[in-house]
C-alpha cells in the first residue's frame, strides 16, 4: 500500500500516534493492535512488533506481512485446492472451510477482516444463491478491491452474479420492476436511509434493468433494460448502473456510511466523535473514496491507540476462534477447518450466510446466552483437544515455556491480553492439581471462557 | 348468560376508541379479575419476517377490486375460509380457522402507523423499538424497555428469550435486562458440566461494555443449569407438524411447561418478502404457521396452561395492493395482526382497509400499532405502558377474561372434526 500523508483534511482530528506516557509502546498495545486490526498473535509476532515499535508492525498490517513467519508452505496452494474442491462437490460446508484456512494461516489478517467487513456489508447468503462457486468469486472480489477505491469495490459487486441473484437482479425488467436490488444498494451499501426516497427507488429500479445473471456470469440484455428517462437523485437521464453508481458515489452520504463502517470496525462505542467522523468523509471525498486511506489513517492515529479503546469492543466468533488458533500456534495438520466453521455457526457467525441484507449486527448482539454458552463450549473442547482433528490437547505448559515463561496463567493472560491475569484465571482448582500440563490446559479453558477474553 | 357478537368490520378505528370510554365499569373490572394472575402470565410473539401480504391473509375475496388488482395472485372466492361477511382466511388457514371457531382469536386489522416505511429494516426497527420516528432509533426494544422497569434478578435469569438461531432481535433487548436466545435445548448444554466457573459476582448497576459482558456471561451459566434441569428433548412429538416454527413453537412450550418464569418468548418465521412469484409460497408459509399454531395452543391446554399464555403475530408492513410483473407484490403498507389465546376477546378489530381509497397503490393504515402494545403491556403484562411507548394510545377492546361465550360465524370448510 502506498504511503500517504495526512496532509489533507483530517490531520487535526486523526493525528498520528507517538508512543508517550499516557499511551506508552507496550504490551498491551501491541495485543491491541493485533486483535483489533487482524487476529490475536503468537508470542514471538508480539514480541517482535513490541521491540519493532508502532511504525514498523502497523506497516506489516497494511503490506499484508505482518504474520508471514507463521505462514505454512503452499499456503495459497492449499487454499486453492480447497476452494476448488468446495466448487466441485458444490459443498457449502468446504467453501467455509475455504475461508476458514485463510483466516487462520494467511499472512494478511488486515486483508481478511476487511473481507469480513465487506462479506457483512453487501451481505450475501448462500442459503438463497446456493452455488458455492459464486459465493467465492464474490469473496475473492473483498480480498481484491477491499483496500481500493469504493467505487472499484462497487462496480464490481453490481455486475456480480451472486449479489445479482441474491437481490433479484433478473427479475428486474423493463416494465416489470422489481426493487429489491434498487432499495438495498441505496439503503445498505451506499446512502443510508433518509437520503432518498420512494421515487428514488423506483426510478433507480428502472435504471438497473438489464442486469441478470445467465449460466453464472453476468450479462446486460439490451431488451430488457429500460432505456427510458429517469429522475433519481435529482438528476434526469436515461440513466443505467453505471450512472447510477456514479451519482451514489457522488452523494456525500456514501462517505459518511462508508466512515460509519470502518470506523465500526476498528473503533470502541463513542470513541469517534462528530467532528472525527466528519473529518474522515471530507477526506474520503477528496481521495475517490479511497478505503485504504480511511484505514491507514485511521490505524496510525492516536485515537485508535487511546485508552479508552483498548478493549472497547465485543470480539466476534470468526476473530475469537481464530485468534485462539493462531495465539497458541496450533499448526495446520492438527486443525478441522469445517469443525472450526461450526463453531463460528454456533457462536452466530455463519460465514456466507448472513442472517439477513443488513448482515450480522455484531457488538453486543454477540452475546445472547445461547451464543455465550458456545464460546464456553468452545473455550473447553479446544483445551480438552477436541476441536483438533485427530484429538490433541493443546500443550499450553510447553508453549509457555518455549518462550520463557514457567507460569501459564501470566503467559495466556499476557499473550491474549496484554495484562497480567485477572483473580478468576488463577482458580483453586488449577493449582491442585498435580499434572501441571493438565491445570495449564484448564487454565486455557477459563481464560478463553472468560468475560475478559470476550473483549477485544 | 349475555350474549356478545363480535365487532364487524364495518366499525373504524375512531369508532372503536369512542366506544371504549363506555364500556360499563363493571364490566371492565369482571374482565380484569378474570384474567390469570399477572406473574403467570405469558407473552409469546411471533414475527413474520419480510412483510406479510395481508390482503392475501385475510382476504377481501367479497370486493370486485381485489380480483381486478391481482389478476394471478387473487384467490377465488369458493376456495377461501369465509370468517365474515365478503371476508376470509386464506386456504392454508385451517388450523387458524380452528382457533377462530373455537373463539380464541382476534384479528386487528389495517395496522400500522404514521408516515408508512417501506424498508426492511427501517420498518421492522420502527415495530421492534415501537418509535415510528426517524432514524436512529435506540436500539432498545419495546419488550426491553418494559422489562428494565422491574429489579434485574440477581441470578442473571433472562426475562425474554428469543427461540431460533438468528441474534436476539431488538424487541426484547433492555438496558439491563439481559434476553437470552436459544435454538434447540440442546444448544444450551454445558460441555464438561463439572468445569469450574468463574465465581458470579452481583453484577453492577453500570451499563458499560465490561458490565454487560459480565452479566451475559453469568446468565449464560444460570440458564443452562436451569435448562438441563428440563428433560431431553427426545423423539419426535406427534402432535406437531415437522416445520421449523412448529419446532420452534413447540420448545417454547416445553420452556413454559418446564416452569421457566421467562415472560416474553419470541420467535420469527422468516420468508415473506414474496417479491417474485408470491402464491405458493405465500400460501405454503400461512399454511405452516396456522397449524404450527393450532399444535402450539392445543399443547398448552393439554397442560391446563392456556390461559397464561397469549400469542401475538405481526410483521414489519403488508404489502402493495396491485401485483407486480413478477407475480409477485412488493413492499407495502398496513397489514392484519393475530392474537391468539382463551383470554382474547375474539373477533375483527377496525375496518378492512379499502382497496379503492388507497395512498399511492398501498392500503391506508387506521389502527397504530402502539395502541396494541399499549394494551398488551398494561393489560396483560402489567406494565405501565406510556412510559414505554412515550406516550399514551387509545385504548383497543382486545383482551377479556370473562366466561361469556361469544357468537361466532362458523368458518365455511370441512375439517377432520375434533
Amino acid at each position: 500500500m502506498r504511503r500517504r500523508t495526512t496532509r489533507r483534511t483530517g490531520e487535526a482530528h486523526w493525528a498520528a500516534y507517538v508512543p508517550n506516557d499516557a499511551a506508552p509502546w507496550d504490551l498491551r498495545r501491541v495485543v491491541h493492535l493485533h486483535r483489533r486490526a487482524g487476529f490475536a498473535a503468537s508470542w514471538d509476532v508480539l514480541q517482535r512488533d513490541l521491540k519493532e515499535g508502532p511504525e514498523p508492525s502497523i506497516e506489516r498490517f497494511l503490506k499484508g506481512d505482518s504474520c508471514s513467519r507463521h505462514v505454512p508452505r503452499r499456503f495459497e496452494a492449499t487454499a486453492a485446492a480447497l476452494a476448488e474442491s468446495a466448487e466441485i462437490e458444490r459443498s457449502p460446508l468446504r467453501l467455509k472451510a475455504w475461508w476458514t484456512y485463510r483466516l487462520a494461516f494467511g499472512p494478511d489478517p488486515l486483508g481478511e477482516r476487511l473481507a469480513l467487513l465487506w462479506h457483512n456489508h453487501f451481505a450475501t447468503s448462500n442459503l438463497k444463491v446456493d452455488d458455492p462457486a459464486l459465493m467465492r468469486r464474490q469473496n475473492d472480489l473483498f480480498r481484491r478491491h477491499g483496500r481500493g477505491p469504493f467505487g472499484t469495490l462497487l462496480a464490481a459487486l453490481l455486475r456480480d452474479p451472486a449479489l445479482l441473484i441474491w437481490l433479484d437482479a433478473p427479475e428486474n425488467r423493463k416494465g416489470r420492476p422489481n426493487e429489491n436490488l434498487a432499495r438495498e444498494l441505496m439503503e445498505l451499501f451506499t446512502l443510508g436511509v433518509g437520503h432518498y426516497t420512494e421515487a428514488d427507488v423506483k426510478a433507480a429500479a428502472r435504471a438497473l434493468t438489464g442486469q441478470t445473471v445467465v449460466e453464472g456470469e453476468y450479462r446486460f440484455t439490451v431488451v430488457d433494460h429500460d432505456a427510458g428517462s429517469k429522475t433519481i437523485l435529482g438528476r434526469s437521464g436515461p440513466l443505467a448502473g453505471d450512472g447510477l453508481i456514479a451519482l451514489l458515489l457522488e452523494h456525500p452520504a456514501t462517505a459518511d456510511r462508508l466512515v460509519w463502517r470502518i470506523c465500526d470496525l476498528f473503533l470502541g462505542e463513542g470513541i469517534a466523535g462528530e467532528a472525527e467522523r466528519s473529518a474522515l468523509a471530507s477526506g474520503l471525498r477528496e481521495r475517490d473514496l479511497d478505503l485504504g486511506w480511511a484505514v491507514e489513517t485511521i490505524l496510525r492515529s492516536a485515537t485508535f491507540f487511546r485508552d479508552e479503546n483498548i478493549r472497547s469492543k465485543v470480539l466476534g466468533p470468526v476473530q475469537l476462534i481464530v485468534g485462539a488458533i493462531r495465539a497458541l500456534e496450533l499448526p495446520p495438520k492438527a486443525v478441522n477447518p469445517q469443525v472450526l466453521a461450526a463453531w463460528m455457526a454456533a457462536m452466530g457467525q455463519d460465514l456466507f450466510c448472513p442472517p439477513n441484507v443488513g448482515g450480522w449486527a455484531g457488538g453486543r448482539f454477540w452475546l445472547s446466552a445461547r451464543e455465550a454458552i458456545a464460546r464456553i463450549n468452545f473455550a473447553r473442547t479446544l483445551a480438552a483437544g477436541d476441536a483438533t482433528a485427530p484429538p490433541s490437547a493443546p500443550d499450553v505448559l510447553a508453549l509457555a515455556e518455549r518462550h520463557g515463561c514457567g507460569d501459564p496463567s501470566l503467559f495466556l493472560s499476557e499473550l491474549l491480553l496484554g495484562a497480567p491475569p485477572p483473580p478468576a484465571w488463577r482458580a483453586r482448582d488449577a493449582m491442585n492439581e498435580p499434572d501441571r500440563a493438565e491445570a495449564a490446559r484448564r487454565t486455557l479453558a477459563r481464560a478463553l471462557a472468560s468475560a475478559e477474553c470476550q473483549l477485544t | 348468560m349475555q350474549r356478545r357478537t363480535f365487532l364487524t368490520s364495518g366499525l373504524c378505528g375512531s369508532a372503536l376508541v369512542s366506544l371504549a370510554p363506555s364500556v360499563p365499569a363493571f364490566l371492565a373490572t369482571a374482565a380484569r379479575a378474570a384474567l390469570p394472575k399477572q406473574d403467570g402470565r405469558i407473552l409469546v410473539v411471533l414475527e413474520l419476517n419480510g412483510g406479510n401480504d395481508g390482503i392475501n391473509t385475510v382476504v377481501p375475496f367479497g370486493d370486485e377490486a381485489y380480483a381486478r388488482h391481482r389478476p394471478t395472485l387473487h384467490i377465488p372466492a369458493d376456495q377461501v375460509l369465509k370468517i365474515a361477511d365478503g371476508l376470509a382466511l386464506n386456504p392454508a388457514m385451517r388450523g387458524m380457522a380452528r382457533l377462530w371457531e373455537d373463539g380464541a382469536l382476534a384479528i386487528v386489522q389495517g395496522v400500522g402507523y404514521p408516515n408508512p416505511n417501506r424498508s426492511h429494516f427501517e420498518s421492522m426497527s420502527i415495530w421492534h423499538t415501537g418509535n415510528p420516528g426517524p432514524a436512529p432509533r435506540a436500539s432498545i426494544g419495546w419488550i426491553g424497555r418494559g422489562l428494565d422497569g422491574g429489579r434485574p434478578p440477581a441470578d442473571g435469569r433472562a426475562s425474554a428469550m428469543y427461540i431460533g438461531n438468528g441474534s436476539v432481535p431488538v424487541a426484547i433487548r433492555g438496558r439491563r435486562s439481559v434476553a437470552s436466545s436459544l435454538d434447540t435445548i440442546e444448544s444450551f448444554r454445558l460441555m464438561n458440566a463439572a468445569a469450574v466457573r468463574p465465581t458470579p459476582q452481583t453484577p453492577g448497576g453500570g451499563d458499560d461494555l465490561a458490565e454487560f459482558v459480565r452479566r451475559s456471561t453469568l446468565e449464560a451459566y444460570t440458564t443452562a443449569d436451569r435448562l438441563a434441569a428440563l428433560a431431553p428433548d427426545g423423539g419426535k412429538d406427534p402432535s406437531y407438524p415437522e416445520s421449523a416454527l412448529a419446532s420452534r413453537l413447540r420448545v417454547i412450550a416445553r420452556l413454559i411447561r418446564g416452569g421457566l418464569r421467562t415472560r416474553v418468548y419470541y420467535t420469527s418465521q422468516p420468508g415473506y418478502d414474496t417479491h417474485v412469484c408470491q402464491l405458493v409460497t405465500h400460501n405454503a408459509l400461512l399454511g405452516e404457521l396456522s397449524e404450527a399454531l393450532l399444535a402450539f395452543k392445543r399443547d398448552l391446554a393439554s397442560a391446563g396452561l392456556a390461559d397464561r399464555v397469549l400469542v401475538m403475530t405481526f410483521s414489519e408492513f403488508g404489502r402493495r395492493v396491485a401485483e407486480n410483473g413478477g407475480r409477485g407484490t412488493d413492499h407495502g403498507t398496513a397489514g392484519p395482526l393475530f392474537l391468539c389465546g382463551p383470554s382474547v376477546r375474539p373477533g375483527l378489530v377496525g375496518a378492512t382497509p379499502s382497496l379503492l381509497d388507497l395512498d399511492d397503490g398501498d392500503l391506508k393504515w387506521s389502527i397504530d400499532f402502539r395502541r396494541v402494545y399499549a394494551i398488551l403491556l398494561d393489560q396483560w403484562l402489567g406494565i405501565p405502558s406510556s412510559e414505554v411507548l412515550g406516550g399514551v394510545f387509545g385504548p383497543l377492546p382486545l383482551l377479556h377474561g370473562g366466561e361469556e361465550p361469544i357468537e361466532v360465524l362458523k368458518v365455511g370448510f370441512r375439517g377432520p372434526p375434533d
